[in-house]
């Protein structure tokens, strides 16, 4: 059984389609990593998910349980940290933290030990007794995740998790994440960060325009890729054998092969780990000596402009 | 019931804690009742109406009943805006305990802001029975909660627009309290501007002054038939919290939170 499953899930905001048809799936205490630039349905589908929207039409299920059918039997099993970390503006994030576990369910002798942990390992431990509105964006972010580090979900659901935080609180959270995952949790979290997704995903689904474009493990989209890898290949020696050339064209996977200088050679492959044994193979045979093998992958960000056709919207670069 | 308790807490206490919001309605309610009510009522000269400081007083804690029952309806809206209501939809609870937590909250809110002012008008009347104090009290919640599920009922031009929905509740709340009996009665305005009195007879204001002028002994023959108030106040209570609920079960949930 899939800890998550939608069929034809759709969700109409008047004209507008946010979700067309979605067909999505994850598989329990996986790490599923939904990435699109913003607009591409990522937050409507974790809303309807987190039972906050109704879906238009459709099936969603979290655990087998029908988001529409038994919207309160998912939510007993949900923890979601939002995009966006507002509200509670006279509230402080101790309170904030205490309220949410009792809601939650989490015992009275473990709340505060275990809300004091996680205060401190969020690096909110100093600001505990301060406003929600005095917090800087990270730190409110910061305490988005750590509702959900307090509940301990049996699936959770972290939209932009690390947005607006430096690079050490992402750290942090995506070693918070993957935690979780190690305590058996089903995580979905959404991102446009290509880093972020290639660090924490098992798999990535590339949303667009309200439908899935593909889903695959990171390793597995990238080789999905014609010629998405690129190997520079030095020769000790300039080989002038025009035949050689020919060869190395004719391996399995070369989608491209661009004579640099006279020793030197840039081929574009679909596969880099299969293309480069055959192409050192084929040097064996011929005598010919490598003095360096350069292989560059592409990113998950090639990987979407492949799919999709547009470049991804980053917070890097956004 | 211990989540809907929890759920009212949490969002109230900060209300109370420091209670300066309360503390400044009190207050102005007592510098409007004992200074601008004294010199007024020596203005105003209604032989139904012996001392109209007592008549101002009474109306003004309904003007009061109608501000809070707005604030309520309105913090609702601010609250999907604002993200806290997403976040609210997501905790385990049902949507009808999270809608009665909202209610409660909305109710002793009520009950906090309007106890000083309560007590201070009981006073100033004097001489009235447990039944009359009770029915009083009865009548201003049922405005109260009609209020508020007017405004939540008004939600959703808050989806479309919340510069719009503030402009709509505001001429709206400013048409109901002039175009109403809260401050003069019903035979007074029929006697002094002609037509005044048939369109205060369209705000639940009138029923809620009305009613309650009536509970606290002020002469019935100036004021509307009480069958009447009570109809127009339950209809009034019962049709918009209704509408309310419906329009946030259609709504809430089908619209984008972020």
């Amino acid at each position: 059984m899939y800890a998550v499953e939608t069929q034809n899930l759709v969700k109409r905001y008047g004209k507008t389609y946010a979700l067309k048809g979605l067909d999505f799936t994850v598989n329990p205490e996986e790490i599923m990593v939904l990435l699109g630039p913003n607009g591409s349905g990522k937050t409507t589908l974790l809303m309807t998910l987190a039972t906050v929207l109704k879906p238009t039409s459709g099936v969603a299920k979290v655990m087998g349980f029908d988001v529409v059918k038994y919207p309160t039997k998912v939510r007993q099993i949900l923890g979601i940290s939002f995009q966006e970390a507002r509200g509670f503006w006279r509230h402080k994030p101790a309170e904030i933290l205490q309220f949410h576990a009792a809601m939650c369910g989490v015992k009275k002798s473990e709340r505060n030990g275990l809300i004091e942990q996680v205060l401190r390992e969020m690096e909110l431990w100093d600001a505990r007794n301060k406003l929600f509105m005095q917090l800087s964006g990270g730190q409110a972010k910061r305490l988005e995740v750590a509702k959900v580090l307090v509940q301990n979900p049996k699936f959770a659901i972290f939209d932009e998790p690390s947005s607006q935080v430096d690079l050490r609180g992402k750290r942090t959270i995506w070693g918070k994440i993957l935690g979780l995952k190690e305590k058996g949790v089903t995580l979905i979290v959404a991102t446009n960060e290509v880093r972020e997704a290639e660090y924490l995903a098992d798999r990535v689904t590339i949303l667009d325009q309200g439908q899935s474009i593909v889903c695959d493990t990171v390793q597995n989209l990238k080789d999905k890729i014609t010629g998405g890898d690129i190997v520079e290949l030095e020769l000790e020696h300039v080989e002038n054998d025009a035949a050689f050339q020919e060869e190395l064209a004719k391996i399995p996977g070369t989608v491209k092969l661009a004579p640099l200088e006279d020793n030197k050679y840039k081929a574009y492959v679909s596969m880099a780990e299969a293309w480069v044994p055959k192409m050192t193979s084929l040097c064996y045979e011929r005598k010919i000596r490598v003095s360096s093998v350069r292989v560059t992958e592409p990113s998950l960000d090639d990987v979407f402009l492949s799919f999709t056709g547009k470049k991804l919207e980053t917070n890097e670069n956004a | 019931m211990l989540d809907v308790l929890r759920l009212v807490w949490f969002d109230l206490k900060h209300e109370i804690y420091p209670p300066v919001w309360i503390g400044l309605q009190w207050f102005s309610f007592t510098i409007q009742i004992f200074i601008y009510g004294a010199l007024i009522s020596q203005l105003v000269n209604i032989p139904q109406i012996p001392n109209y400081q007592e008549f101002y007083a009474v109306g003004f804690v309904v003007m009061m009943t109608f501000d809070v029952g707005s604030h309520a309806g309105r913090e609702f809206v601010e609250a999907a805006h604002e993200g806290r209501l997403p976040y609210l939809l997501s905790l385990p609870v049902s949507r009808s305990k999270l809608f009665l937590s909202i209610a409660l909250k909305g109710g002793l809110e009520l009950a906090l802001m309007l106890m000083v002012p309560f007590a201070i008008i009981l006073a100033l009347i004097g001489n009235l029975t447990v039944l009359s104090v009770i029915a009083a009290a009865a009548a201003l919640f049922c405005l109260g909660f009609g209020v508020a599920g007017l405004m939540l009922g008004l939600s959703f031009i808050a989806f479309k627009s919340s510069d719009l929905y503030v402009a709509v509740t505001t001429g709206l709340s400013a048409l109901l309290i002039r175009f109403s009996t809260v401050l003069y009665p019903l035979v007074f305005l029929a006697r002094a501007s002609p037509g005044y009195d048939f369109v205060a007879k369209f705000s639940p204001l009138t029923y809620g002054a009305d009613l309650v002028h009536l509970a606290l002994g002020f002469d019935p023959s100036m004021l509307l038939n009480p069958t009447i108030a009570v109809a127009a106040l339950t209809a009034l209570a019962v049709s918009t919290l209704g509408l309310a609920v419906f329009l946030l079960g259609r709504l809430v949930e089908g619209v984008k939170s972020g």
